[in-house]
């Protein structure tokens, strides 16, 4: 039961078993959600190069200006000289945002910065500002701390060639990388919002585009459950596929009712026939005593005062009614018991012996009557004697004559019964084989109308009808089960 | 305390003044040059354009206000004759006084003196000179008597110099600017011209409030406007000379010296450089 759930959820997280309603507008949504991706990313590439471009002129105009006043400084390393030019520097540059700016001497001790407090003069340059500035002398652009939000330019200061000091400066970039991120933001927000806006548009569309697919999946569902076929409504189509779709359906709705209505018309037909033959049997069982009878009647008003000859007489006539009863009372069960009511028996095939006798002697046939069915066998008695009766008619019908036509009914071990019946015949046609395999197929044309009743019976009750070899003839097995919802009662009994 | 300035010799130079400009306009065009040092807020170029034309207005001509970095510079142009007079600080006035004299002496808050200041740091909580000990320092510039002079002496007079005393110094050419490194955090302490820093306290409050006073100097000559002795009876110094002692009696005047925050000019009082003058005398005796 676990590992049944378990199977389900793998199913249903499996993409390959989700509707189309999803995974179509989640492909789009996907493919959307890459374009965006692709195109947010060139953008932030540019706009970061942009950013990069504008940050290194901003700190070249800051060291330019500041290196015409700090390079005297530097050069007598006039402390506040220095500090005067830097301090000055600071509120100058507002696009670069400087937080410090330094002149580093030649034996890296800090000549002056703008922020003393920070650092001081005389003190050695942080090894991670004086890092970040070796790496932007030696690039020639800034060197960028994201995480840090801040960049450092720097640069040599040379008098007569010979470097005199460095001028370090770092920048607040805060404002850029906010600006980045704001980018970024709308980037995503923009672009979940337009996949979004594309998956719901698109599962919109897909909803309508399968509108009437879904619609022949519902009809096709209701079919498989048993119900009427029912046509579509062929203006309800999408498109040539859909129409295409739908006008099959149709048809093949319209073929299923025609199919219907032709079997409904063979059945009726078969019935007919069925019942001519029954109907003649009965007569013939009927006619056989009754000259008999007549004679009994003849003998009695004319010698019915003596006494031996009147027993005599009497007795053949309650014979011969007792005969006639028989058959009556076999037809009564063939035809009127209602379908599922009792349980089958032995003697309800011993009655289809009665029907038959006439046909089988009629054609000379010889009779191998074995019926060991138990009583009580759960199976529907009157589908049994019908789909027995119709294996015996049609044996019957393709046995030669003075041939041999078997019969054998015993019960399954798992409830059910088992009927066998063959014939010597010219062996079973191809097409009314088929019957066998595929009895919910169209009824055959060219006869075998009682091996189809037979074999959609059986389906009906759940079992089928399988060739058996034989040497000769032909022999047809009907296995019967027990209905499982009349195992199910006999369990809870 | 300085004496006033008579009132009626006031009002001599004042008549003198008013001659003054009809007289040099008859004369010449030549420009007077005026020497000025940061003895005052000297970076206040409004205040500079309004003296000028004040004292262009009074001399009758054009006036080219002269400044340079250091105060030797301008000393240094002054005794070479290329400025008519300049105003300069007592210590250089006292070092050169066999040739130059003095024309006229600010008046600040009624007296012609003034105070150096030893500033620092709030955060180093220091209480005098001694607690400076180690700091960096900023002085004004080495011929300055508030802003160099004054702290070399009392250090000097415990046989220190501030190459030893303090942790390191460097001269930052300026009151102002001494008071912007010692607000900034560059230098933990500094000499400078009290009557700046007070002034600046109005001013710039926001810099002199990140400064401690640490100690006030004794009382001494206000910075003087000098000029060559050898030109003293000159008439662009006797112009000039009359134009500054009559400042306070026109508006514009008035408006420069309150923007100077000064109350007027007065002529030189005998010994009012004495004080100065001995410790320039003590220091070169010990050098």
């Amino acid at each position: 039961m676990k590992h049944a759930a378990q199977r389900r959820l793998r199913s249903q997280l499996d993409p390959r078993h989700w509707p189309l309603l999803l995974t179509v507008p989640l492909t789009v949504a996907a493919l959307v959600a890459g374009v965006a991706t692709v195109t947010g990313q060139a953008v932030l590439s540019r706009m970061e190069a942009d950013q990069g471009r504008h940050l290194a002129a901003l700190g070249a105009a800051f060291l330019d200006g500041l290196a015409t006043a700090a390079q005297p400084a530097a050069v007598r390393a006039d402390v506040w000289e220095a500090f005067d030019a830097l301090d000055r520097a600071s509120g100058q540059y507002e696009a670069l945002r400087p937080t410090l700016s330094v002149v580093v001497l030649p034996d890296g001790s800090v000549l002056a910065s703008s922020n003393p407090r920070v650092l001081r003069t005389g003190a050695a340059l942080p090894q991670s500002l004086s890092g970040q500035a070796d790496r932007a002398i030696a690039s020639g652009s800034p060197a960028i701390d994201e995480r840090a939000g801040r960049a450092v330019v720097a640069r040599v200061l040379l008098e007569g060639g010979v470097p005199v000091g460095r001028l370090v400066a770092e920048a607040d970039i805060g404002a850029l990388l906010a600006e980045r991120d704001a980018v970024v933001r709308t980037l995503v927000l923009a672009n979940m919002g337009i996949a979004a806006l594309f998956a719901a548009a698109g599962a919109l569309l897909v909803r309508r585009i399968l509108l009437p697919t879904e619609r022949l999946r519902q009809r096709l569902l209701e079919a498989a459950k048993g119900q009427r076929p029912e046509p579509l409504d062929a203006q309800a189509g999408s498109g040539p596929e859909h129409l295409a779709l739908v006008n099959a359906w149709n048809g093949a709705v319209a073929a299923i009712a025609e199919r219907d209505l032709m079997a409904a018309r063979l059945a009726r037909e078969e019935g007919r026939a069925q019942l001519g033959r029954l109907t003649a049997a009965m007569a013939h069982e009927v006619n056989n005593p009754l000259g008999g009878l007549m004679t009994a009647v003849d003998t009695l008003s004319e010698y019915g005062d003596r006494r031996e000859i009147r027993e005599e007489a009497v007795g053949l006539l309650r014979r011969g009614l007792d005969d006639i009863r028989k058959v009556v009372r076999a037809g009564l069960s063939s035809w009127k018991t209602g379908p599922g009511e009792a349980p089958l028996a032995a003697q309800d095939f011993e009655d289809l012996r009665l029907l038959i006798r006439h046909e089988v002697s009629r054609r000379g046939l010889t009779l191998d009557w074995r019926n060991d069915l138990p009583d009580g066998v759960r199976v529907d008695r009157t589908l049994a004697r019908q789909i027995a009766l119709n294996l015996l008619l049609n044996a019957a019908a393709a046995s030669p004559p003075k041939g041999v036509l078997g019969f054998r009914a015993q019960g399954l071990s798992q409830g059910g019964a088992v009927i066998e019946v063959s014939d010597v015949g010219t062996g079973l046609p191809a097409d009314a084989e088929s019957l066998l395999a595929d009895p919910d197929g169209l009824p055959p044309s060219g006869g075998g109308l009682g091996l189809w009743t037979a074999a959609r019976l059986a389906r009906s009750h759940g079992g089928r009808i399988t060739r058996e070899p034989t040497p000769l003839g032909t022999r047809l097995v009907a296995e019967l089960p027990v209905p499982s919802h009349a195992k199910e009662a006999a369990d809870a009994r | 305390m300085a004496p006033a300035c008579p009132a009626g010799r006031r009002a001599v130079l004042a008549a003198v003044a008013l001659a003054g400009p009809r007289r040099a306009r008859a004369t010449s065009l030549t420009p007077v040059r005026f020497g000025l040092t940061p003895v005052f807020l000297e970076s206040d170029l409004a205040l500079l354009r309004a003296l000028s034309s004040h004292m262009a207005a009074a001399l009758g001509t054009p006036v080219e206000l002269v400044k340079r970095r250091t105060y030797q510079e301008v000393v240094g142009l002054l005794l070479a004759g290329q400025l008519d007079a300049a105003w300069i600080c007592g210590f250089p006035y006292v070092r050169h006084a066999d040739k130059l004299s003095v024309l006229a002496v600010p008046v600040h808050r009624g007296h012609p003196l003034y105070q150096s200041y030893l500033i620092a740091d709030p955060s180093l909580r220091a209480r005098s000179l001694a607690d400076l000990r180690g700091r960096s320092h900023a002085f004004s510039d080495p011929d300055s008597n508030s802003g160099c002079l004054t702290t070399r002496w009392l250090l000097a007079g415990r046989d220190l110099s501030p190459a030893t005393f303090f942790g390191t110094n460097f001269f930052a050419y300026g009151h102002r600017n001494v008071i912007r490194a010692v607000s900034s955090g560059l230098a933990e302490s500094g000499s400078v011209d009290g009557y700046v820093w007070e002034t600046m306290a109005e001013t710039e409050p926001g810099l002199t409030s990140t400064t401690d006073v640490v100690a006030r100097s004794a009382w001494q000559g206000f910075p003087p406007i000098c000029c060559l002795t050898a030109s003293r009876q000159g008439a662009a110094a006797r112009g000039i000379e009359a134009a500054l002692l009559a400042m306070a009696d026109s508006p514009a005047g008035t408006e420069i010296l309150r923007a100077l925050r000064l109350d007027g000019f007065m002529p030189e009082s005998p010994g009012l450089y004495d004080g100065i003058r001995a410790m320039s005398q003590d220091l070169e005796s010990r050098a």
